[in-house]
């Protein structure tokens, strides 16, 4: 899903401390409303398992569409919240720019935009949970329209930038990001789709884990602890 | 909410963004030419890349764009702005007990 691949150097240098600035404050933010409000234990081992997925699936890039790869920040978001989602998305940033996937000038760009999927997809599987939705059309839906977000963020972050040393024109490489934004939104349905199966699974099992204990509270153990 | 409107909403969305998506595909130039594109990065991965992991004798790699337009001065000056910042939040945590830090044990 939405990831910057693009190398070292290629955005113009006020555009590199425009969205590290942005990212650090957002992280700021987040750090600073941890810190005040505190953090639910089982949330926090929630975050290392939603944190070791997601870099995992990172790495797993489909070289077919100009190298698209899963990230899991939606189902990250809706399992550890959007403090927690925002920080996994920074953690997961930071290890893989150390492996070379994604520019290291690039992790504050590319943490705001994982970090938008985590927090997009909490509040809208929250809100649809509040309309009285089932757990798994609201978890697709909400990982789909987070990860939407972030394909949308990328492309802006990409097109109000620029790229050095492209002969592209402002507008035609906002077509050419556009294309890049649409494949995205293709990604994301399949994203989607599996972040819904697996919230499924943890409501069957442990509806608590993703706020569904007092609507959907199992008459039996189904011999399954988490 | 009745359960059809749910997985019709879901429907919904789910056609958009495939018809985005194979949108996309197209306009991007579909499979080959992205399929050629990653193959090349790749082999000039492994050429570019080869070599120690750690290599004190290389030096430090500074961005091809960044080095080739001057702006080398400009971005050392950036990471030494960051550094100072870092360790200034590092010092005033350390110093002054973080921000209002009794009050946030984990429940």
């Amino acid at each position: 899903m939405a990831h910057i691949h693009l190398g070292e150097g290629s955005f113009p240098l006020w555009a590199l401390v425009l969205w590290t600035l942005l990212g650090v404050g957002l992280i700021g933010v987040v750090v600073y409303r941890v810190r005040k409000g505190g953090i639910e234990t089982h949330q926090i081992a929630l975050a290392g398992i939603g944190a070791a997925a997601s870099f995992a699936i990172f790495q797993l890039n489909i070289p077919v569409w100009g190298g698209i790869h899963m990230n899991l920040t939606g189902l990250v978001g809706i399992l550890a919240g959007p403090l927690l989602g925002a920080l996994i998305a920074l953690v997961v940033n930071i290890f893989s720019a150390a492996l070379g996937h994604g520019a290291v000038g690039l992790i504050g760009a590319n943490t705001l935009v994982n970090a938008s999927e985590a927090i997009v997809a909490y509040y809208a599987f929250n809100t649809l949970l509040g309309l009285d939705w089932d757990g798994f059309p609201a978890s697709t839906s909400a990982a789909t329209l987070g990860l939407s977000a972030g394909a949308f963020l990328m492309g802006a972050i990409i097109v109000v930038s620029g790229v050095n040393g492209s002969a592209l024109p402002r507008g035609d490489l906002a077509i050419a990001v556009g294309g890049l934004v649409g494949l995205n939104l293709g990604v994301a349905v399949l994203e989607g789709l599996l972040t819904g199966f697996v919230v499924q699974f943890l409501a069957s099992v442990r509806p608590d884990l993703v706020g569904l204990a007092d609507r959907e509270t199992p008459d039996e153990t189904t011999g399954v602890t988490a | 909410m009745q359960r059809w409107k749910q997985y019709g909403s879901l429907a919904g969305l789910f056609t958009a963004f495939l018809a985005a998506g194979y949108w996309g595909f197209t306009a991007t130039g579909g499979a080959l030419p992205w399929a050629k594109r990653s193959a090349k990065a790749l082999q000039r991965g492994t050429k570019d890349g080869g070599g120690a992991l750690v290599d004190v004798s290389r030096g430090i790699v500074v961005a091809g764009p960044i080095r080739k337009g001057g702006l080398v001065l400009e971005f050392g000056g950036l990471v030494a702005l960051l550094v100072v910042i870092g360790i200034g939040l590092y010092v005033y945590v350390d110093r002054y007990g973080g921000f209002e830090d009794g009050e946030r044990p984990a429940r």
